[in-house]
């Protein structure tokens, strides 16, 4: 037939082999340029869903819980996984409008179209079951269950911090987060992250582009299950920091008791504060804006750590020590105090009245600021007989020394330095060589320059009162186990100075409380050590201080507290000091009248 | 046994061709009814694969037989009616069949076997081998209308008769006897008007399909299935998702596939051994397995044009044209629905689909095209003989 077969043939061949063509021109094209298959081949087909294990608990030390976990639950969205629905009906029942949920789809889309975005988050139990019901109507969405912080006594909301949604910056550094996870982000929380998160875990499940799910996969081989973070024994007494934080109603400053024996922080007071519970869940974002807006009483400022003052008069300690051990002065030595210290050219370092001549532990009892202006120049001027500077430079690693100008470098989160100036620094101010004792004299009486943090000056109180050593503030004293104990910060500091010094300091001190600047904190019980301070502020009023440790032999609690714009160490800080004291030891406040008084006292205005 | 294999004859490439895909037959069916093993015969997952192994057994065996008959023998009027008047009985059998359970039926039970087939799978080749026959007989009036319309009256009953439980069967077969009368020299301008008839049918029917989906059979599958095929947000995931399944498991196949019997779409995809088979190939054996496959039924249908093309009488040539571009168009037209460019339709991938009746009649098809290459390679050898014996005549003289 080969005669007639028609040229036609030809035709069909090639019709047929377009054909052919044309297949594999659509197979390339929905292999290579449409992606959109080959993301849900894996998306689609197996989910993986996060297994999140329950975040560590937090406890006192006395085991009374601090923070623990309730079950929330958010909703997910798969936007490449939407399909029509009613969308009114699904926005009513998640109490949103129509226009909120485009926005929300739109910006999960914006994030990822196949990977699961927090569309709803923190839906409550209630409202859950009430969802779950529904939810197979509605492809691309899924409940993921998480736990929501919760704080039952609502204290100490500086110290445990609290958690929030991972930034984009953090899940670059850090790989193991995904979006929506949830990280600790000051506090306690973010000190111990890794510890209090456990391990999260991953389920894998098949399911059909329906969105429902068709059974694990392979048998679950390739699960891991979550595990659950570790629990945490903070080194605080809660009845401690609760009372505390009464003390501090309507005041600005802050309260760090620590036991001097372990460096444990007792009670890590900032005032102004919040609930912690603010923090927590759906509201968490308005709140925090809320807290941040508020710049009068600046709630989220962690005073305890963060704010940096003079220590007034508490640093004429230091000076009296560091004088003592340089040789520069010996307990008898005295100066005479005519109600101030000349700089020459007029200016005077003015005192109060007490009587003249003073020694040395009388200078602490009555805070003379005379007797620490000479003791200061003999320091610096007879430390070195090179220079000024030398002289400085020698103080200064001694203050160093107390736990001044760093930080402890242990779990206290967002601690900052304070700051005790170079010769450097006076050096610019002054000029090169242009500057002597005199310049500088402030710093004998803890004015000046310097700047200490609340927890340095509770530091020098425990170091005082462990008598010439302390171990580094930190606020957990145990991870796992209730009587395990967190070792790791349990490195003995020792001073170079010699511990008859101390003695003769504590006895000083003693006198303080007895007889001298802060009668106010005296309890006939117990043997208090005080020693008051004053620091002026260019802003206002002096911010009254107080450190203190209890009872004079085998201490057991150190502290120190500042009112900002109070006035006199003595006459808020150091009965707030006492009253603290005499909680954490006796448990019972026996001068109702003195609580009153310092709880109603409102000095914000 | 070499006897056989010695008696194997006709094109080698389309045995060698009909030998892949039956390999490919056996490998994919038992990669794909894993799942459905478990459904439906309690994991015994060599049950699939034994069944389709003694189906392509068979199916060759008769691919084999009807080789070896000699192809004139089919253009014989009798075999040609018989086959034709069975045609028309089965598929009127099964329009009633239909009525009596009271649904469209594709599939009519064989009495007593506990088979099924679809008679449109016989209908197909006989309805070829008629046309063949008629285009044969009146090469020389093929121009004139009365014969032209005359051809058309089984084209349009056959059809017609399968139209109602299977749109697409119809219109590829009645697609390929219009190009088979069109190769066999017809004249231009009544396909054109076919043509037009044939598309004012559709447009009616499309019509009718969309408008008044209940007024036909299976009017709301249709009408369904077109919808989504013409717009992918359409596609509602309650009810089709198979289309969506198949691009997944396309696109997920990659370059070189997953390895045979690692696909994961075959969970999902409703037919993964039978309409979306050519989806579930890519998965497993990737773009490269998937356009080799395509390639195979290419070479196919090279052949059969060859030999067409061969074939001195105009029957053998015809017939096997016919029933080729009938195959390969199926084929064609299965993998087209399973890569998006065609709305579904229940086409198998011939040979390669599981499946037992259709197969074989598949084979058996082939097995036609094997003995119009058989007549040529004997045609051929007697030539040779017949002229070295005249060689030899003159060498004595």
């Amino acid at each position: 037939m080969s005669r007639g077969f028609t040229a036609r043939k030809y035709f069909i061949l090639v019709l047929i082999a377009g054909i052919g063509s044309a297949l594999l021109i659509r197979l390339f094209f929905i292999q290579v340029i449409a992606d959109k298959y080959i993301l849900s081949a894996n998306n689609n087909v197996l989910r993986y869903i996060t297994q999140y294990p329950a975040r560590g608990f937090v406890y006192d030390r006395n085991g009374k819980l601090l923070v623990y976990n309730e079950a929330a639950y958010d909703l997910m969205v798969i936007p490449r996984q939407i399909r029509d629905f009613d969308t009114t009906g699904f926005c009513r029942l998640l109490g949103i409008d129509v226009q909120t949920f485009i926005e929300k789809v739109e910006k999960a889309r914006k994030y990822s179209s196949y990977r699961p975005t927090i569309f709803f988050p923190q839906i409550s139990k209630e409202n859950y079951g009430f969802l779950e019901e529904k939810l197979f109507r509605f492809p691309g969405f899924y409940v993921q269950p998480r736990t929501l912080r919760k704080y039952p006594l609502a204290i100490a909301a500086h110290t445990v911090g609290y958690i929030g949604e991972v930034s984009p910056a953090m899940i670059e550094r850090k790989p193991y987060y995904k979006s929506g996870d949830y990280i600790g982000i000051s506090g306690i929380e973010k000190s111990y992250e890794e510890i209090l998160r456990g391990k999260k875990g991953m389920k894998i499940r098949v399911v059909d582009v329906h969105n429902r799910d068709m059974g694990s996969f392979q048998e679950g081989k390739y699960d891991t299950l979550p595990v659950a973070g570790i629990g945490l024994w903070a080194s605080l007494d809660a009845d401690l920091q609760a009372y505390g934080e009464l003390l501090m109603t309507n005041k600005k400053g802050s309260i760090v008791a620590i036991e001097p024996s372990s460096g444990e922080i007792l009670a890590l007071v900032t005032s102004p504060s919040y609930d912690p519970n603010l923090l927590v869940g759906q509201v968490r974002s308005r709140n925090y804006a809320m807290l941040a807006r508020d710049t009068a009483r600046i709630p989220l400022f962690n005073r305890a750590l963060m704010a940096q003052y003079p220590p007034g008069s508490t640093f004429k300690i230091v000076n009296a020590l560091i004088g003592l051990h340089e040789g520069i002065l010996k307990p008898t030595t005295a100066f005479g105090c005519p109600g101030g210290f000349s700089l020459g050219s007029g200016k005077v370092v003015k005192c109060h009245a007490h009587f003249s001549p003073l020694q040395l532990k009388q200078s602490i009892q009555f805070s003379c600021n005379t007797y620490y202006c000479h003791a200061f120049r003999n320091i610096i001027d007879k430390g070195s007989r090179k220079s000024t500077r030398a002289g400085y430079e020698k103080w200064r690693k001694q203050v160093w020394d107390f736990g001044f100008g760093h930080k402890f470098e242990t779990d206290l989160a967002n601690e900052l330095n304070g700051n005790i100036p170079s010769a450097d620094y006076y050096d610019r101010f002054h000029g090169k060589n242009r500057w002597n004792s005199y310049s500088i004299i402030s710093l004998a009486i803890g004015q000046g320059e310097i700047g200490v943090t609340p927890v340095q000056l509770a530091n020098l109180c425990a170091t005082i009162a462990n008598r010439g050593f302390y171990y580094p503030p930190h606020i957990i004293r145990a991870i796992g186990k209730a009587d395990s104990l967190n070792s790791k910060f349990l490195k003995k500091h020792v001073l170079n100075i010699e511990k008859e010094h101390f003695d003769l300091v504590v006895d000083a001190m003693e006198d303080v409380v007895l007889a001298g600047t802060a009668t106010g904190a005296r309890m006939d019980s117990i043997s208090v050590c005080g020693k008051t301070g004053t620091a002026q502020n260019p802003h206002g009023k002096d911010h009254s201080i107080f450190i203190a440790f209890a009872p004079k032999d085998n201490p057991r609690i150190a502290l120190c507290v500042i009112v900002e714009n109070a006035g006199f160490g003595a006459t808020w800080a150091a009965p707030i000091a006492s009253l603290m004291i005499e909680k954490y030891l006796t448990r019972k406040i026996q001068r109702q009248d003195l609580e009153t008084r310092m709880v109603e006292g409102n000095l914000l205005r | 046994m070499l006897r056989y294999i010695r008696n194997i004859q006709g094109d080698k490439v389309i045995w060698g061709i009909v030998i892949i895909l039956s390999v490919l037959s056996l490998l994919t069916v038992y990669s794909a009814t894993g799942s459905l093993a478990y459904a439906k015969n309690d994991g015994n997952t060599e049950y699939y694969l034994i069944k389709q192994l003694i189906v392509v057994v068979a199916g060759l065996l008769f691919m084999y037989l009807i080789h070896l008959v000699k192809y004139t023998w089919y253009s014989k009027g009798y075999i040609i009616f018989v086959t034709f008047l069975l045609s028309i009985g089965f598929l009127a059998a099964l329009i009633i069949y239909g009525l009596t359970i009271n649904s469209a039926a594709r599939w009519l039970p064989i009495p007593l076997t506990g088979l099924t087939f679809q008679p449109s799978d016989l209908a197909k080749p006989a309805l070829v081998m008629f046309l063949a026959k008629l285009l044969a007989n009146n090469q020389d009036k093929i121009k004139s209308l009365k014969i032209y319309l005359f051809m058309l009256i089984p084209i349009i009953l056959i059809c017609l008769l399968i139209f109602p439980s299977n749109f697409s069967t119809a219109a590829i077969l009645f697609v390929s006897c219009l190009v088979l009368i069109w190769i066999a020299r017809a004249r231009m301008a009544h396909i054109g008007l076919t043509i037009l008839a044939g598309a004012a049918f559709g447009v009616i029917l499309f019509f009718l399909i969309m408008h008044y989906p209940k007024a036909i059979p299976r009017g709301e599958t249709w009408k369904h299935r077109i919808e989504v095929w013409l717009d992918d947000s359409k596609a509602d995931p309650e009810a089709d998702y198979q289309i969506t399944q198949a691009k997944i498991a396309i696109a997920s196949g990659g370059f070189f596939g997953k390895t045979p019997g690692k696909s994961t779409q075959r969970n999902f995809l409703p037919h993964p051994y039978s309409d979306f088979i050519f989806a579930f190939i890519i998965e497993e054996y990737g773009l490269v397995g998937g356009g080799f496959v395509t390639l195979l039924y290419l070479t196919l249908f090279f052949r059969i044009v060859r030999i067409a093309n061969r074939c001195k009488g105009n029957f053998g040539s015809f017939l096997s044209f016919g029933i080729g571009f009938l195959i390969v168009f199926q084929a064609l037209i299965n993998m087209g629905v399973a890569v998006g460019l065609l709305p579904v339709t229940g086409q198998t991938l011939p040979l390669v689909s599981m499946g037992g009746t259709s197969l074989w009649f598949t084979a058996i098809s082939i097995g036609i095209i094997l003995s119009v290459s058989r007549g040529l390679e004997i045609e051929a050898q007697e030539e040779k003989t017949s002229f070295k014996i005249s060689d030899n005549l003159y060498a004595t003289v």
